[in-house]
């Protein structure tokens, strides 16, 4: 078939953007690792190996998902390398597991009403993640996202995003019709009704948790944002919008006079130039790592994005913006906006309404994550803890973010037959 | 009803989908419109990193001997060394990360970085022609001579110039108080609160009158324009008196009597030039300055400040007088006076003075070689001379008796310069030996008194290192 060619064709370019990004860093620092261009090739082995069976079982999910991914993976994979050579191997492992996930899922999830089934099981088990991060967290690297099990370390709270999704798709798609009518006045006021109220109500409390606890406006903002979105999606009523805005808004302020951790956050966001060698240290030295990127970029290893505390992992953007210029941080976000784009066209396409609701749900989730991270690390926003998905160094999230887009996969498979 | 969902999603679409364009026109503007800003922010250290990372180059004197070097700590990153510390200071600067460059590593920066600053307008493509390592620049400078005049100095504050006549070559130059360049980061506070101001190179940039020492300068004048000649008969009664309310005198009110050009060098009788400036009269005292240079500005390393000339038009016949003898309103640098000497060591004519000779890379071999050159002609072979043999009679039998040197014929001229900030300066410049001059030299100790007391013992030390 022809798009399956043009998917390889794509995955190809690909190929060639990481194993010329490796070089580049290799041939800057004057010797060739010849293991870490065997890793790469194994790597993009592995990723036509995927294409191959995805389309041999007759899949027919959106043949740009896997290319695009498969690109900002590789950029990921070139950063990480420069930055922090050592974890090369296990951020390629990492890759490899996302992608062994993305078949599974894209395979599973063809059959979703029966997963939809179970959505209190997700949405508990979504909750309790996140609140035992909240409670139970381990501080690594600056955030509190951190569960310890032994010799396993991970964070939960990659995880739990697409659990809450997924229940919040099922809860919604259920009560749909009550949502959109059902309102209960209370004299002047007109409220939704109890039922819709409370998920909402739910994951508002969460997000004032993590505010708190987590000192983590970013994702406050971001699991509120998909919760009161999907809302929206699912009752088309935009007072909800106003309401659940209205509540976050309150939220933080209130939490900004009571909490001194949270006014800190803020202050650093308002006035980075007040404490540019304190508190503000972050998000100046990222400032200062893309301004010095300009256009053009410095060249691969010629910048010093080194100074940025925990680069590989949060700031992995401001790295690229200052070796890469705009040239790599700008292709970075048409990337993110092409997939975002192709995810929300998922849902548009998607035959039933908890299709509809999820793929929705994941792509607004996805968007919300990309505006959250870089537009914390260029002051846009206030600075958060969350990974720029598949290219930040970690398992947790690039194992999530290919199990969402699996899912996506496997929905547009469905709106291809249709369509 | 999945047509309404439909809907809804289609607008949440283009409502996120807008707001990830916002975020990439507002990154474009960091990295585009505030990437100057950014990339030149003080707080920014990556042009400091940047220089960290490749080794700076030397300074050597001139026979190699490093006044200033990099080497690389534990971690790889380059410090700079300065073996001579405060010796050399003034010569070489400092190189500091947090209070920049001066002196010379100033003024070579580019050469000693190895144009190594990253243009972040060209991108990676400026790595090209980034290099691994800064050149090495060789001064004219001897380490050794160096080290004498800085100790010759003692703990009085003033400056010495050394020149080789002959081309100019910057031999040695001291100004005193001196500062550390390896420790300036941490001194920074002490250094530029300190009342006399130890970073400032007074051998360029401080300006003192000359006092006496000019008078070298106005005997070749009354010369060249024929007021005088060398048999000409002077009668100095101690004081002058010039128009209706001034009097010149000598600074001990003691008559000279009747002398002529030599004796009146030798004893510097201010009465005899005096006269001689208000016979020059206000044009070619004018010219006269401007035949020695005075007011033409030193282009290149040496960051001179520029003498300050009186407004000679305007002057009244007091003060015209008052300039003949180096006092009024008139200030040079040591490196001026230096030079003066230099003109009748080399036949009439000034080098222009330089304290870099070569360039060179790492490995040694000469990128660039600096070739003396004429600064300017100021007087005759034959009138040079003349005066010479009176700057000898000025060390042999007048007021420079402590220049002095066994074997070695030293010409010179003192000077005690008044001035408003205490006890007289004291003065001496001269060269050596007087029939091959290969060094050429001002001294100027501030408010120390009698030049043929303080100065002329100091450049007897480095007429004997010299020429050792």
């Amino acid at each position: 078939m022809d798009t399956i060619q043009q998917e390889r064709g794509l995955l190809l370019i690909a190929a060639l953007v990481l194993w010329s990004g490796l070089l580049a860093v290799d041939l800057a620092h004057g010797k060739i690792n010849v293991n870490t261009l065997l890793i790469a090739t194994g790597l993009i082995l592995s990723w036509f190996v995927i294409q191959f069976a995805i389309r041999k079982i007759g899949h027919t999910g959106d043949p740009l998902f896997l290319p695009l991914t498969m690109v900002l993976v590789a950029v990921g994979l070139i950063m990480v390398y420069r930055l922090k050579p050592d974890l090369f191997l296990l951020q390629a492992v990492w890759a490899a597991a996302g992608l062994a996930v993305f078949i599974l899922s894209a395979y599973f999830f063809r059959r979703l009403p029966f997963w939809a089934d179970y959505k209190y099981i997700w949405g508990v088990i979504g909750v309790a993640l996140l609140l035992a991060t909240a409670i139970f967290g381990t501080e690594i690297g600056g955030h509190k996202s951190w569960l310890i099990l032994g010799p396993v370390r991970f964070q939960p709270a990659e995880f739990a995003k697409l659990f809450i999704v997924f229940f919040l798709a099922g809860y919604l798609d259920e009560r749909r019709s009550l949502l959109t009518f059902a309102t209960k006045s209370y004299g002047p006021l007109v409220l939704p009704h109890p039922r819709f109220l409370a998920p909402l109500l739910a994951v508002w409390g969460l997000a004032m948790v993590m505010l708190v606890l987590q000192r983590d406006l970013g994702s406050a903002l971001f699991y509120f944002g998909t919760a009161l979105i999907m809302t929206y999606l699912a009752s088309g009523r935009k007072s909800f919008i106003v309401w659940g805005g209205a509540l976050f808004i309150v939220g933080m302020v209130a939490a900004y006079y009571i909490f001194p951790h949270v006014r800190v956050r803020f202050d650093i966001w308002l006035t980075p130039w007040a404490d540019p060698n304190g508190k503000a240290y972050q998000i100046v030295q990222s400032l200062f790592a893309l301004g010095s990127g300009g256009v053009l970029g410095s060249g691969l290893t010629y910048g010093f994005p080194d100074i940025i505390p925990e680069v590989h992992t949060d700031f992995i953007f401001a790295a690229i913006g200052e070796e890469m210029g705009l040239m790599g941080s700008g292709a970075v976000m048409l990337l993110y906006i092409f997939l975002i784009y192709r995810a929300f066209r998922v849902s548009l396409q998607a035959t039933t309404s908890f299709d509809m609701l999820l793929a929705g749900g994941f792509a607004v989730l996805l968007a919300l994550q990309i505006l959250v991270i870089i537009g914390g690390v260029t002051k846009f926003l206030p600075l958060t803890g969350v990974t720029l998905p598949f290219v930040s160094y970690g398992g947790s999230s690039m194992v999530t973010t290919f199990c969402l887009l699996g899912i996506l996969f496997a929905i547009s498979e469905a709106g291809s037959t249709d369509a | 009803m999945l047509d309404d969902l439909r809907r809804n999603v289609r607008m949440i679409g283009v409502l996120l989908l807008g707001l990830l364009v916002v975020l990439f026109v507002y990154v474009s503007y960091i990295q585009v419109v505030q990437s100057d800003f950014l990339a030149g922010h003080p707080l920014n250290r990556r042009s400091i990193e940047a220089a960290a990372k490749i080794e700076r180059g030397q300074i050597q004197d001139k026979h190699g001997q490093p006044l200033a070097y990099s080497e690389a700590d534990a971690a790889g990153k380059y410090q700079r060394y300065y073996p001579y510390g405060a010796i050399s200071a003034h010569v070489v600067g400092y190189s500091s990360s947090q209070y920049g460059t001066t002196g010379l590593e100033s003024a070579f920066n580019g050469e000693l970085s190895g144009a190594g600053n990253p243009q972040h307008r060209f991108g990676p493509i400026s790595n090209l022609w980034t290099a691994k390592a800064g050149n090495n620049i060789v001064l004219t400078i001897d380490a050794a001579l160096q080290e004498t005049a800085y100790w010759a100095l003692g703990n009085r504050r003033g400056a010495i110039v050394v020149l080789n006549p002959r081309t100019g070559a910057v031999l040695a130059m001291v100004s005193k108080p001196g500062f550390n360049p390896a420790t300036i980061d941490d001194d920074w506070r002490t250094v530029t609160s300190a009342p006399d101001g130890p970073l400032l190179n007074r051998a360029v940039q401080g300006l003192y009158p000359p006092g006496s020492t000019l008078k070298v300068m106005i005997a070749d004048a009354a010369l060249a324009e024929k007021i005088a000649d060398t048999k000409r008969i002077f009668v100095c009664e101690g004081s002058l008196k010039i128009g209706p309310d001034y009097e010149l005198t000598e600074s001990n009110h003691q008559a000279h009597g009747k002398l002529n050009l030599e004796e009146a060098l030798a004893v510097s009788c201010n009465i005899t030039f005096g006269r001689l400036s208000l016979e020059l009269g206000r044009s070619r005292m004018e010219k006269t300055f401007e035949r020695y240079g005075f007011s033409r500005p030193l282009v290149g390393e040496l960051q001179e400040v520029p003498s300050r000339l009186p407004d000679f038009s305007r002057l009244g016949d007091g003060d015209l007088a008052q300039t003949g003898i180096g006092q009024s309103s008139l200030l040079v640098t040591p490196l001026r006076m230096a030079m003066l000497a230099a003109a009748f060591a080399n036949k009439g004519t000034i080098m222009r003075p330089y304290l870099v000779s070569r360039i060179t890379a790492l490995d040694g071999s000469t990128l660039k070689e600096i070739a003396p050159a004429e600064f300017i002609n100021a007087t005759s072979p034959a009138l040079a001379d003349t005066v010479k043999r009176m700057m000898v009679a000025v060390v042999n039998d007048g007021t420079g008796y402590a220049a002095h040197l066994s074997g070695v014929q030293v010409a010179g001229k003192t000077g005690t310069a008044e001035n408003p900030h205490g006890a007289s300066h004291s003065w001496f410049i001269g060269f050596a030996p007087a029939d091959n001059p290969e060094v050429a030299l001002a001294v100027i100790v501030e408010n120390a008194g009698a030049g043929g007391e303080v100065a002329a013992p100091i450049a007897r030390q480095i007429f004997a290192q010299a020429l050792r």
